[in-house]
């Protein structure tokens, strides 16, 4: 099962090109993203509508995902708000501050960075391995490196990309495409060949399109309708009536057993005591054989 | 006998911006759309060239030097839209990082394209088989089509992942394998 978990929501009728051809590509799941900038908006439902105005391969598993700029860490993100409207939320840290709020505290499902803006810093494992730790993934964008015409761009995704790659080590990495259009989307095979190419080789590329993805969106799904994100009832099974008078049988049978095995067990515990009661009796007994005896001399 | 060891990349030339016949108005399926034959203009000299500018545009000189020593269009068919490249063992990946780095044929044609690598063998009996392969797939597939049945195969498949799709059955799907095996055939 292949994932993309970033295509960005622009328009129907150039999207149902994009869905089509990510299904022929091979694509099993495809998250479609919209971002928000800046303040948020009062109206946060998703501008993606439900269902989508064109047929789907039936194949294709499709997931709504918004992606929130980190401008200021002091703002409210209003992530429980989100989370109810989409199916995963992705953040995007703009500077040093908001990276290190994004990896430590905020409560979203994937962290996005813009690579091909030039970082002022490097990037630290301790900071992106709290976030790997927290099961928070981090997502490698290939579709600016292939679209942009612009040669720093690319340059700046490469570079970026590796970095991210060499701090991270290879762990919990995710590689989607973030194409503007149609052109930006490439297969699963070639992708891991691109991330092999840059560093991460082809198991932990494999990793980053499948295993990784797929643990992001399950998780973001448990914690959505779970109990406490721990408990999930897959198939509750049906309990008939009869059925449920039979079990009650059962249980009742097994409480007389136990009744009796209580009654054993004060059984077991009496001859402890009425033998001692006999023992006594026969002492007395012998006693009294003694006394007769003596008398009778 | 101390031998120069190739890879041979199937490679498979998709169109997914709309074609002049679709925006013609013509009602063509998508599928056919993606998969159509390649101009006529296009031929293997420009194949190698768009690879070559490829490797050097993103690994320079050193790239050029590495990976041009056998690199070679052994097969070529437009009506399919399919390629064999042949390139050093080593290198291989160079190569096909460009060819994912492609997003257009060159000048004449003009047409945005994206590269599929469907194959990578070791021997050029492998790859052809493979494409014979394929090939044969898409007229089983067209004849189906043509006699107004559906796709059996697809049809399978569609109707087994339909049936677990109940809202949020996901947790017994199994990963597809056909890209590992391309990988592991490799070797």
């Amino acid at each position: 099962m292949f994932h993309d978990l970033n295509v960005p929501w622009t328009s129907a009728k150039e999207l149902q090109r994009a869905v089509v051809f990510l299904d022929e590509l091979g694509y099993d799941v495809v998250a479609l993203t919209h971002s928000y900038g800046g303040r948020l908006p009062a109206d946060l439902t998703s501008p993606v509508p439900n269902p989508l105005p064109f047929p789907t391969p039936s194949r294709l598993r499709i997931l709504r995902r918004c992606n929130i700029f980190l401008t200021d860490a002091a703002s409210n993100f209003r992530i429980p708000q989100l989370q109810q409207q989409y199916d995963l939320i992705a953040a995007r840290p703009t500077d040093e501050k908001t990276l290190q709020q994004a990896c430590q505290s905020l409560d979203v499902d994937i962290i996005s960075l813009d690579l091909s803006q030039k970082f002022e810093k490097h990037f630290k494992f301790p900071m992106l391995g709290t976030a790997i730790s927290r099961g928070v993934k981090i997502e490698l964008c290939y579709g600016q490196a292939i679209l942009s015409t612009d040669s720093t761009a690319k340059r700046n995704v490469i570079s970026n990309a590796t970095q991210l790659i060499r701090v991270t080590r290879g762990r919990g990495l995710i590689m989607s495409s973030e194409a503007k259009s149609v052109l930006g989307l490439r297969a699963p095979s070639d992708v891991m060949n691109l991330a092999s190419v840059w560093g991460l080789g082809l198991e932990r590329g494999k990793d980053a399109l499948t295993k990784e993805p797929r643990s992001v969106v399950e998780f973001a799904r448990l914690k959505r309708q779970s109990y406490k994100g721990i408990v999930d009832i897959v198939y509750g099974g049906e309990k008939p009536p009869v059925q449920e008078k039979v079990v009650d049988g059962k249980a009742k049978k097994g409480q007389s057993k136990d009744q009796k095995r209580k009654a054993q067990d004060s059984l077991d515990t009496t001859p402890a005591q009425s033998g001692e009661e006999k023992t006594v009796s026969k002492r007395q007994m012998k006693k009294n054989k003694k006394t007769k005896l003596d008398a009778e001399v | 006998m101390v031998r120069v060891k190739n890879r041979y990349l199937v490679v498979n030339i998709l169109y997914p911006a709309s074609s002049p016949a679709a925006r013609a108005g013509e009602a063509v399926p998508e599928l056919l759309q993606f998969h159509a034959p390649t101009p006529d203009a296009f031929h293997t000299g420009q194949l190698v060239r768009l690879v070559r500018e490829g490797i050097a545009e993103l690994f320079g000189d050193y790239g050029m030097g590495m990976a041009n020593r056998t690199l070679k269009v052994t097969y070529w068919s437009p009506a399919t839209s399919t390629a064999i490249i042949r390139c050093p063992r080593e290198h291989y990946e160079m190569v096909w990082a460009a060819l994912t780095f492609t997003t257009k044929l060159p000048r004449p044609i003009d047409v945005p394209v994206v590269f599929k690598v469907v194959r990578v063998s070791g021997t050029i009996r492998k790859a052809e088989e493979e494409v014979i392969r394929r090939a044969k797939g898409i007229i089983t597939r067209a004849r189906e089509v043509e006699k107004g049945r559906k796709d059996v195969i697809v049809e399978g498949v569609v109707r087994a992942v339909e049936k677990r799709a109940e809202p949020d059955a996901v947790l017994a799907q199994v990963d597809e394998g056909e890209e590992s095996e391309s990988e592991s055939d490799s070797e």
